[in-house]
């Protein structure tokens, strides 16, 4: 039994090793392609005068579109892997290839729909922000598929989830664009598209739409963001899925033993309950060390 | 199958799609103004924050069913495996010995829903706090219910607040438990009316979406959780999802009923 949880273990180490990896090419994904949240602000700065060369993607938000990005992946490699007899991580890599080519097919027909819809503004269509981002939007997508459905298969697998894998990747590829869409997408939404308002305040809405047109050396471009945003974003969302992957396989492989199953239960509310004291310590240390915005009038 | 256990496996789909239905009206939701620290709350749509809180909890469900049913736990609940063979799970009979199990199960989907919910939350926290450089306030409050900070002081003015306070945090939570609770008596459900893994899994995910996009047609847009005004209008929202569970459980039991599966 204790082979069975150090085998466990190690592959719940290589798993959260996975969806880190994963969940940074997720949200370096979106930054290239603009997609979700931040992307509105990028689809309303034509309508307030400011033409930009963002790249403008937004495939139905990306929970959605990394679900059935990773579940296609994974879906492919399955059926690679049991009716051609092709070695499984060959397979998952064909998958996660041939799932990242057609979600390229979606980003260009979004890219090219969304800006005609912005010809009245005066909004051109740069082809060659097309032709530079789409490889690079191609490759993120592909190591954010190919992450996902090796810890899928491995969850299946090793730790023994009964789900298949493609239903584990859908579930995963879901839970990474919340994650990215949370945690990622703010950094490019509300520090990288406005990086000429003063640092350390929120985004005020008569200020919507109007995004930075001009870059450090040249006009911005969708690379610029995810240049900048690899340093915090990408990584800090990787980290927040790998965490998730790693605490969950964690609580369940070690502590399932003890009182009947109830101890992993009582493990997860412990982990739950330190992470809000962390929250409150964060908070409190946010309203000390950056002070109120005005003072009381009483 | 008689009728008892149809009728029983109906209301668990009921009850179990009304659960996720009511707990998304908990969770904050900033949507995309909370990308552009505009407003309170995780920055995600409702509808995929949810789901993304009820994967985790199903994924968590599913380990402790098929833990009980045939892994470590298999000897310390002796009547699960032969009362979900046979379809028996769900009968007047069958509940009683199996009740350990059953709230194992629910409480496996709680955690993880838990989990998942509070790690979104904190990490987007981590975000706000040293890439954006804000404090964590709520506009529509002036006192957090909670803690009791002073909020208005903080919030930057021409926003509803940024990032996601110990008030909404603790909405979240209760969100996530009832998404999770909700999502494991969906697949204990399905599971039990001898669905295959993979099939009361899809169906669960299914029936998750259909109550998640009412809840969140409901809220319209953003809710801070159960402190913001919104939130009086979750009594249409009990009505709709126990309608549409109803129907998606009708479905599934005469699929049952009709021996397809």
């Amino acid at each position: 039994m204790v082979e069975t949880i150090v085998l466990s273990l190690g592959a719940a180490a290589l798993m959260g090793a996975c969806a880190t990896i994963a969940g940074a090419a997720e949200d370096l994904e979106s930054d290239f392609g603009s997609q979700s949240n931040a992307n509105s602000q990028v689809q309303l700065a034509p309508q307030v005068g400011y033409l930009h060369r963002y790249y403008n993607k937004a495939v139905s938000g990306e929970p959605v579109a990394y679900g059935f990005l990773c579940c296609t992946g994974a879906a492919i490699a399955l059926a690679l892997n049991t009716a051609l007899g092709i070695n499984i991580v060959i397979s998952l890599a064909l998958g996660a290839l041939i799932a990242a080519l057609m979600y390229a097919v979606y980003a260009t027909t979004a890219y090219m729909g969304r800006l005609t819809g912005q010809k009245r503004f005066g909004q051109p269509i740069y082809l060659d922000i097309l032709y530079t981002t789409t490889p690079s939007l191609i490759a993120h997508a592909f190591i954010a598929a190919l992450g996902i459905g090796a810890f899928s298969y491995l969850m299946n697998l090793v730790l023994g989830q009964p789900f298949p894998y493609p239903i584990l990747a859908m579930l995963w590829g879901v839970i990474v664009g919340g994650m990215g869409s949370a945690v990622g997408d703010v950094h490019y939404g509300a520090e990288r598209e406005y990086q000429n308002k003063p640092f350390g305040m929120g985004l005020p809405a008569a200020q919507s739409g109007k995004i930075v047109q001009k870059g450090e050396a040249g006009l911005r471009n969708s690379m610029d963001v995810a240049g900048y945003c690899v340093k915090h974003g990408a990584p800090l969302t990787g980290f927040g899925l790998g965490i998730t992957v790693f605490a969950d396989s964690w609580r369940e492989i070690l502590f399932t033993q003890f009182w009947n199953g109830w101890g992993a239960m009582v493990a997860g509310l412990l982990l739950v309950l330190i992470w809000v004291i962390a929250n409150r310590i964060l908070e409190m240390w946010t309203r000390n060390t950056y002070g109120p915005y005005k003072t009381a009038e009483d | 199958m008689d009728p008892i256990t149809l009728l029983l496996i109906l209301v668990g789909i009921t009850i179990g799609g009304l659960l996720v239905g009511v707990g998304v009206h908990f969770v904050p939701v900033g949507g995309a103004p909370a990308a552009m620290a505009q407003a309170t709350g995780i920055g995600t749509g409702t509808t995929m924050l949810a789901f993304s809180s009820g994967a985790l909890g199903l994924i968590s469900a599913g380990f402790t069913v098929h833990d009980i049913y045939s892994g470590s736990l298999k000897g310390a609940y002796p009547n699960f495996a032969p009362s979900l063979n046979d379809g028996t799970l769900l009968t007047a009979s069958g509940i009683g010995p199996n009740l350990g199990a059953i709230v194992l199960v629910i409480a496996a989907g709680i955690v993880g829903s838990m989990l998942m919910m509070v790690i979104l939350a904190v990490m987007a926290n981590i975000l706000y706090a040293f890439a954006i450089a804000v404090p964590l306030v709520s506009a529509k409050v002036k006192y957090d219910p909670i803690t009791g900070d002073r909020q208005d002081l903080y919030v930057t003015r021409g926003t509803e607040g940024h990032g996601t306070p110990t008030v909404a945090l603790i909405s979240a939570l209760i969100g996530g438990l009832l998404a999770g609770a909700g999502g494991a008596i969906l697949y204990l459900a399905l599971v039990a009316s001898k669905f295959s893994v993979p099939t009361a899994a899809f169906i669960a995910i299914g029936v998750f979406f259909v109550n998640s996009v009412l809840a969140s047609y409901n809220i319209t847009g953003t809710i801070e959780g159960f402190h913001d005004p919104k939130f009086k209008r979750i009594p249409r929202a009990i009505i709709a999802c126990t309608i549409a569970s109803f129907v998606l459980g009708i479905w599934a039991i005469a699929i049952v009923y009709l021996g397809v599966v």
